[in-house]
């Protein structure tokens, strides 16, 4: 697979592109700024882009406007933007349409990196990665007449794991379980919510998104 | 008392004729119209009309030239009047039957229009203003009194002329031609002079003086109209006469009734008094002062002599007015600067009443300085808190950049480390369960740093602005929010910090104390700034004073200019309203 980063500070830059490289993906650029990332983008057509949400020259959101771009520009291109805080704000930005191909995590999760690489691996094959942070916030939300008591414990892990953009086959894995009881799961999670299912993994991303954030 | 700037003295008259002999001249030119009646009726064929008309015109000008003599001695206005009004007398000398007087009658016979010249360009301070006016006036007297001199030394003035030299008509015709024609133009220049100056100095604000002058002017162009007339004996000469007479003759009284109105204008000093002396309010002073010196325009500036500046009542600092027609009287009290009145140029005219005016006002204008600098100090105490909220601001805004860009970026890199060495050493598990623990570690390092980070400033606001910045807050307050956040582009920076701290201390607030079940945010724009509003259904009764973050939320807000009002009735829930201003 092959990844492109942009990243402003040196050390992380060259750590990730070497623990990607050792994870077996092709690291075909390496870039400090959100233009140069655009143009490597568009010449060397990587599966994935990895971006730092800040980027120079004002470090406000010059990452995040890339990967809106890259997201528009070139909608084959997964885009995976790290960050060292994450905002329910700017997931929903993100996200607006579709959760096919993108991903947004708090940077910290780069030190953890079966579950990183395996959350790049995710982006750069269409589907989604949501932080875990996120995924909570909007769980924890107060509502009112909250639905999410209608669910059981193990409903709620389910639910939360979904949201973040994991597969059946990746929550059967995480909960030891198996993939028809992860099946299970979700449909009945689906029914307690009163959510119509859906086919693909990323749009129930958005369906799970839209309604907990309702 | 009153300073005001260079005034040059009349080096000519500087002392008034004693009153018994201004009074005498004055009788003598009322006698004129005794001397008419005597000549109506002891000629058979006199024109009544023309006889009154010069009655008309000499009696004013005599009256006005004796009052402003009296009134400003150093000004040469008033005998310049007197003399006006006295050849406008002795040319009606014409209508006797007597062959000196008639002769002299004759001499005068065009003076009084160079005369009126003269007054019009002359006025107020009876002064010429140029070398070329002087030389203007100078040409027209030459034209009035040389030329006719010449003009009758030829004859045309009849038997009676007892000047006539040689009777030569029609020399003394093209002399005629000359005087008449040259004073016309001369009369011309004058009305275009009289335009300039007011072009150049704007309409005056007393409506008497405006009269005035405009008759000035009206009077130049019929003489003119009046002297072309006769040069191409144009008919209906008689009747441009007689109007010319009459519009030359309501100038005089028109300046009497605007000395009346001056010294009207004086008597409200009396009433000024009493209105202070019941202490108004400094809001009030301008309208009283305006009053007495009857100028609406009329502005007060305070001096602060710490500031070095004039400012209005407000603190706001004004410039003092250089031309334009405005001037600023200075007022002095105990050696002190205390304050400067900015009127209409036109009261330069009465330094009486200024100075009246300024000597009344003293204590009371002390009054309003002191609120003045109140103001002022008040102003700059809110832009130096403002300018402190910024700097602190801006601190914040750098430490978070460092923490970002330094612990944090090398913590995550140090982790990552880690991470890579645990797999290197897939085959030690003792190793491998420590590194994992160290990295554990500093992922806690991490969230508490991310956490103090946040509390220094809030990178995503600065980031991404306060809609996306309020969605986190809205989310994990711990009760329902609504959200609703109408803005179509970023705010300024300030703007945008002060909003997010009001939505976050508020709903910090609403979760401790209102045991409310929701609340909603709401942030739109005005017209000239940015709403922002935070609403429970609680039990209301928060403490706006002590304790609750609302004091130093409003602290906030004011120091941007804004405002933030709180409504909590008890069992009505909390409303939190701040108006923040922004272009």
């Amino acid at each position: 697979m092959r990844v492109a980063i942009a990243e402003d500070s040196v050390l992380l830059r060259e750590g990730l592109a070497r623990l990607l490289g050792e994870a077996g993906f092709d690291v075909v650029a390496q870039c400090d700024n959100a233009d140069d990332l655009l143009l490597k983008v568009r010449s060397y057509d990587p599966d994935v882009a990895i971006v730092d949400i800040r980027l120079p020259p004002t470090h406000n959101d010059e990452g995040l406007q890339a990967a809106l771009d890259i997201r528009s520009q070139h909608p084959s291109v997964g885009v995976l933007v790290l960050s060292q805080y994450v905002e329910l704000g700017l997931a929903l930005k993100l996200l607006a349409g579709s959760a096919e191909g993108v991903g947004y995590l708090l940077k910290d999760r780069i030190g953890d990196v079966e579950e990183f690489v395996a959350a790049v691996r995710r982006v750069a094959a269409g589907g989604s990665a949501l932080d875990p942070i996120i995924v909570q916030t909007l769980v924890s939300r107060q509502r009112p007449d909250d639905p999410l008591v209608r669910l059981t414990p193990r409903e709620r892990e389910v639910l939360e794991l979904m949201a973040s953009g994991s597969s059946n086959q990746g929550i059967a894995d995480k909960l030891v379980i198996t993939v028809r009881a992860v099946e299970k799961y979700v449909s009945s999670i689906f029914g307690k919510l009163g959510l119509p299912s859906t086919g693909s993994e990323s749009r129930r991303v958005l369906a799970v998104l839209t309604f907990l954030r309702s | 008392m009153v300073s005001r700037g260079d005034r040059e003295e009349g080096e000519l008259f500087t002392t008034a004729p004693k009153p018994v002999v201004l009074g005498a001249i004055a009788l003598l030119g009322c006698a004129v119209p005794l001397r008419s009646v005597l000549v109506a009726t002891t000629g058979d064929d006199v024109d009544l009309i023309a006889v009154g008309l010069l009655d008309w015109v000499t009696v004013p000008y005599i009256l006005a030239g004796a009052v402003a003599w009296l009134r400003r001695p150093e000004s040469r206005l008033g005998p310049l009047m007197l003399a006006g009004g006295f050849a406008a007398g002795l040319s009606a000398l014409q209508l006797t039957h007597v062959d000196g007087l008639y002769t002299v009658g004759a001499i005068f016979d065009i003076l009084p229009a160079a005369l009126f010249l003269h007054v019009c360009l002359a006025f107020p301070d009876g002064r010429l203003r140029s070398r070329f006016e002087e030389i203007l006036v100078g040409a027209a007297y030459g034209a009035a009194l040389g030329l006719q001199l010449l003009k009758m030394s030829f004859g045309v003035f009849g038997p009676r002329n007892l000047l006539e030299l040689s009777a030569q008509p029609d020399v003394a015709r093209i002399v005629q031609h000359v005087q008449l024609v040259s004073l016309s133009a001369i009369c011309l220049v004058g009305v275009g002079l009289l335009v300039t100056r007011r072009r150049q100095a704007g309409r005056p604000r007393r409506r008497s003086l405006a009269l005035l002058i405009d008759l000035f002017a009206l009077g130049l162009v019929m003489i003119a109209v009046l002297f072309t007339a006769g040069t191409f004996a144009w008919p209906g000469f008689l009747a441009i006469q007689r109007a010319t007479l009459v519009v030359i003759g309501i100038a005089p009284i028109v300046f009497l009734l605007g000395l009346l109105d001056a010294r009207l204008a004086r008597s409200a000093i009396g009433d000024l008094m009493l209105e202070l002396r019941a202490d108004p309010d400094p809001a009030d002073l301008r309208d009283a002062l305006s009053d007495a010196l009857r100028d609406p325009s009329m502005t007060l500036a305070y001096w602060l002599p710490d500031f070095r500046a004039y400012v209005d009542l407000d603190g706001r600092e004004v410039e003092l007015p250089a031309g334009n027609g405005r001037t600023a009287t200075l007022i002095e009290r105990n050696g002190g600067h205390v304050a400067a009145l900015i009127h209409d140029g036109a009261l330069d005219d009465e330094p009486q009443l200024l100075d009246a005016v300024g000597a009344a006002a003293g204590i009371s204008l002390e009054n309003g300085r002191l609120h003045a600098e109140l103001r002022a100090r008040l102003e700059e105490l809110k832009g130096s808190r403002a300018r402190l909220l910024e700097a602190g601001h801006r601190e914040r805004q750098s430490l978070e950049r460092n923490l970002h860009d330094g612990a944090q970026q090398r913590l995550i890199a140090l982790s990552l480390e880690l991470s890579m060495l645990e797999q290197k050493f897939g085959d030690r598990p003792e190793l491998q369960s420590r590194l994992d623990a160290a990295r554990q570690e500093i992922a806690h390092t991490l969230e508490e740093l991310r956490d103090v980070a946040r509390g220094i400033h809030p990178a995503v606001l600065s980031g991404h602005g306060l809609a996306v910045a309020l969605e986190s807050i809205a989310a994990r307050a711990p009760l329902p929010v609504r959200l609703s956040v109408e803005l179509d582009a970023r705010l300024p920076d300030r703007v945008e910090v002060a909003a997010f701290y009001v939505v976050s201390e508020s709903l910090t607030n609403v979760a401790k104390h209102a045991e409310a079940s929701g609340a909603t945010v709401l942030v739109a724009r005005t017209s000239d700034g940015v709403v922002v509003e935070v609403v429970d259904n609680g039990v209301g009764g928060a403490d706006t004073e002590t304790g609750s973050g609302l004091r130093g939320l409003a602290d906030r807000v004011e120091a941007l200019g804004g405002r933030l009002r709180v409504w909590t009735p008890l069992g009505g829930g909390t409303r939190v309203q701040a108006e923040i201003p922004c272009a």
